[in-house]
This record gives C-alpha cells, structure tokens and sequence, in this order.
C-alpha cells in the first residue's frame, strides 16, 4: 500500500517538475538545465525552517516556492542577457555551486542530507498516506492547468512570438527580457512547491537527490513526452516513472535490473531523437520563414534592380 | 521644424570594418528618404544601430527630441520607432492576425499580472488592438489572410503583412528595410499607397531599397551610401546623373 503510494506521489511530483520544465524549455526556449535545484532548494527551505524554526509546515512549502522563485532570479537576472546554448552551461553551473555549498554547510545537512523531517500529516496512517497521494495529484494538476493558462491566451501569443524570433519581438516593444525572467521564476517556483511536496512525505533529502541525473531525467520526460504540449511531460513523467518500478516487478536480480533500467532510459532518449524528436504529443515544427540572417555585410544581396528608367 | 530622427556623428566598428563612419541623417514630419549603395555600405548595419540590434560606438541618435542610442531595442519601440526586415521575420507559429496582434506599442497581454488580475480590461483592449489589425491589414489588402500562417504566403504577401506589423506600432518614425524585395503586381502598387500614405499621417520614413524605379516614384530625399559614410544627397535622378556614384553603385570604373 505504501509503496504504491509513494510511487503515485513520485509521479504526481514529477508531473509537476516536467510541466514546469516544459513551460521554461518548450514554450518560453530556455535551454536551462537546473531545474532539479529549485526543486532542492524547495525542499531543503521548507524542512530546513521547520526543522530551526518550527514554522508549520504549510508555511514551509510556501517559504520554499519564495526561495525557489528567488533564486531563480538570481540566476536568470544575470544569465538570460547571454541566451541559447550559453544558458545551458551557465545553468549548469549555477546548479552544481549550489549543490557543493549544500554539501559543504553544516546546517543543512552535508553530503549526508537532512533526516527527521517534519512530515506534513502527522500520522503516517491509511488515510494519511491517501490525502497525500490526493494531495499530490491536485497539486500536480493544478500546475499542468497554471501552464495551459499562460501559454494560452495574451500572454501564450507573446511566449510564442518570442519563441520564434526574439529580435523581430524586442523590435515591436516587447520587453522580452522581463518575460523570460517572470516565466522562468514561475516554472522554477513550482519546481520549489514539488521539492516541499517531496521533503515532507519522503522525511529525507540528500544533494545527491538534486543532481544532474535528474536534470537529464526531466529533460527526457519532457523531450519523450513532447515539448512544447500541455500534456507532453504528464505522458513523459507517467512513463518514465512507471517503465522503471514495471521492471522492478519481473524480479530480475539487482544486478540486471539496475543497468537495464539505465539502458531504457538511454534507449528512449535515442529512439526519439531520431524516430519522433517531436516527442509521443508533439507536432512538427512550422517551417522557419528565414535563414536568421540580415546584415548587409554578411547575406548576398538582390543586386539593384533599374526599371521603367 | 525639428526632425522626428536625427543622428549625429555615428560610429560603428566591426574589427577594421568601419559599418558606420560619422553618419550625419535627419528626417522630417511627412517625409520619404531612401537610403541607396552597394550591397555592404552599411544600410541595414545602420537600421540595427539605429533600432538598438547591435551597440553604436559613437554619435546621438535622437528621436522626437529625445536621445535613444542608450536605450534598449524594445524602448525604443516603445517611443515609437519601428522597424521591419530585410528577411521579413514574421513569428511562423502565429497567424497572421495574431503576428499583428502582438505588435502593437503597448500590448496588455505581455502582463501575466494583468492577464491574471484584469481579465476584463484586457479583453476590451484585445478588442481595440484586434480592430486595429484587421485596419491595418485592410491597408495592404491581406483581410483575407488574416486566419492564414505566414509560410502558408507567397513571399510578396509576408513582405505586407511584416509592413502592416510595423504599422501597428503607430510610430513616428519607420525604416523598412527593403520592403519591395519581392513583391510585384497589384501588392507593388497597393503598398506604395501605403507608404505614401502613412507618411502623409506625420510619419518619418526611412527606405532602403535596390529597387531603383520604386525609390525615384516614392522617396522625397535620397542618400546615398558607400562604405559606411553618407556620400551624398539628393533626389534619384541627381543622384543617377553623376557618374561617380552611379559607378560606386553598379561596380564599374568610370
């Protein structure tokens, strides 16, 4: 019973973590990587204050999506100036500093990670373990719903618009640097919310939890799901969540099961780049209408056209 | 009557490749100036200094009064100053109604707290702006298109409908960068009417075009450019008539 619901919990979080991640990577173009940080730094806000301050937990998880949001400040303030594949190697690095202070701070934990967490119900019962799962899945749903919400509508045409062609965006008075900024705090604050989620039912967290395996476990549930879908990254987070414990069930001997699960994951990675890039949901990409290049100095030119002289 | 554009002493360098040497331009209320030369004078170098694309080394650029050469691309566009592209970049994933839709000034929807919090206000401007589009697609006579996708349009038509974007801006001042590049027939005439036109609404208009015919019909003022300086100005049979520049331009020795 437990074990099935923590792996309904598991899923519902990480339904969360591919939603938000899909809205900073398919639909606003962000090519960050660090999403499992803010996803630690949710969870190690909210267990660490209400482990010295004996805040209540609710107020924890809240105090987590702030700093989970304010971070992502941090890095996005500085880092968005520089954009593309730069990003990715700044978002990298902003993710394993934070990592290393983590490991090397003695209050929160160590390498060894924080135990003794305050769980969110008090009782592990039944019916405890039941409201969390219920808990979970609204949370999870709610935050598929908040980013069908943003990139529908006003604002959605911007995002897309942006997407496309930054420069042609900015040249209309589009302030496309505050959106990038506002998006990645939201889809970063919920990966915050999933990290308290997660530190109140589990009651342990470690830096190793938050690492870059699972920035490339996020990365495939949004890429084999389907970038750039509402319901890409909750197909991609179900299956890549479920594959792995079916697995566990043929009662192969740890020493198979645990490679395999590893060839699966890189298996699928592979078999979508090349069959279905677009993911399981995804459409194909409109055709772009340029070649992204304009100066005089560098395009071959139509030559003067005299007529009608 | 003080210019809606003036630009003073503008630099740009790229490495020993000097884009821009002391560019001096001013352009007026109502007034039509092409900008003309080989293809690396520095024409569309100087909109994307101008539009704030790429840093200026030295020189004001001042528009309506004010100097903007410090501000962002957006600010920019934000005062009133638009621009269109050589390439057309029209957003592939938006209809063309909506392509216009996300460009006017100010547009609402680029709030997630107003969408969030005034969803009321929001639609009655929605209904302004999109009223607003289907003007300005009226003007270019793409009504029709509006529900289409760009790359759906022959590249004639993308060039009107990116003119017709620009023009959502209500700027006072526009550069198009060679906007009849490709297009021909009814859509040559039809959007010569509308820069005319526009003009005559108190635009300041910038051309840069290699279609020699269009800007002699067009343009009140032309100037002429080689290696990034401005040689000289006039109008484009002035201009034509001397040997010296028309060598420059057609790459023969005189």
């Amino acid at each position: 019973m437990e074990y099935a619901a923590s792996i309904f919990i598991l899923i519902g979080l990480f339904v969360i973590l591919a939603a938000s991640f899909n809205l900073i990577l398919g639909y606003s173009g962000l090519m960050s990587i660090a999403h499992p940080i803010f996803f630690g730094l949710g969870a190690y806000t909210s267990s660490l204050s209400v482990m010295y301050f004996h805040i209540p937990v609710i107020a924890g998880i809240l105090l987590g999506i702030i700093v989970a949001f304010l971070f992502s400040i941090a890095l996005s303030l500085p880092a968005l100036r520089i954009s593309g594949d730069y990003l990715v190697i700044a978002s990298m690095g902003f993710q394993l500093g934070v990592l290393q202070i983590i490991r090397n701070l003695d209050w929160t934990g160590g390498a060894g990670g924080v135990t003794g967490i305050t769980p969110l119900f008090d009782e592990i019962a039944r019916t405890s373990v039941l409201s969390y799962v219920a808990l979970v899945f609204v949370a999870a749903a709610a935050t598929v719903a908040l980013v069908a919400w943003i990139v529908t509508g006003d604002y959605g045409k911007a995002i897309a618009a942006m997407r496309d062609d930054e420069d042609a965006f900015k040249a209309l008075g589009r302030n496309a640097v505050t959106m990038k900024i506002v998006l990645f705090g939201i889809g970063s604050a919920c990966a915050g919310f999933a990290g308290g989620l997660y530190a109140h039912y589990f009651l342990f967290i470690s830096p190793d939890q938050f690492d870059l395996l699972y920035s490339a476990g996020i990365l495939t549930m949004v890429v084999v799901g389907g970038m750039g879908t509402i319901m890409g990254p909750v197909v991609g987070a179900v299956l890549l969540q479920v594959m792995p414990q079916a697995l566990s069930f043929l009662r192969l001997p740890a020493a198979i099961t645990g490679p395999t699960q590893g060839i699966m994951f890189t298996g699928l990675v592979l078999i979508f780049l090349f069959l279905k890039p677009n993911g399981v949901l995804g459409k194909a990409p409109p055709r772009k209408t340029d070649d992204g290049d304009d100066d005089d100095l560098a395009s071959v030119n139509t030559s003067p056209v005299v007529g009608k002289r | 009557m003080t210019p809606v554009l003036e630009i003073a002493g503008l630099r740009k360098q790229f490495g020993g490749i000097v884009v821009a040497n002391d560019v001096n331009l001013a352009i007026k209320k109502d007034e039509v100036v092409g900008l003309i030369g080989p293809n690396g004078a520095g024409k569309t170098s100087l909109f994307n200094i101008v539009s704030g694309l790429i840093p200026h080394d030295a020189g004001t650029v001042i528009l309506n009064g004010q100097p903007i050469e410090r501000l962002s691309m957006h600010a920019r566009a934000r005062l009133g100053l638009t621009r269109t592209w050589q390439n057309i970049r029209l957003f592939p994933s938006l209809s063309v109604l909506d392509n216009l839709i996300v460009a006017p000034r100010y547009y609402p929807g680029e709030s997630i707290l107003r969408a969030a919090f005034s969803p009321g206000r929001l639609r009655d401007q929605r209904k302004k702006i999109t009223e607003r589009a289907y003007n300005q697609l009226e003007k270019v006579r793409l009504v029709d298109a509006a529900t289409r996708f760009p790359t759906e349009l022959s590249y004639g038509k993308q060039k009107l409908v990116s003119i017709a974007r620009a023009l959502m801006n209500d700027g006072d001042c526009l550069l198009l960068d060679e906007p009849i590049a490709g297009v021909e027939g009814a859509a040559y005439e039809a959007l010569k009417n509308v820069i005319r036109s526009e003009a005559k609404l108190g635009r300041a208009i910038c051309i840069v075009e290699h279609n020699i015919s269009f800007v002699r019909d067009l343009c009140d003022r032309v100037l002429f450019m080689f290696n990034g300086k401005i040689l000289n100005s006039g109008t484009m049979d002035e201009l034509m008539a001397r040997d010296d520049l028309a060598g420059l331009y057609f790459g023969s020795e005189t």
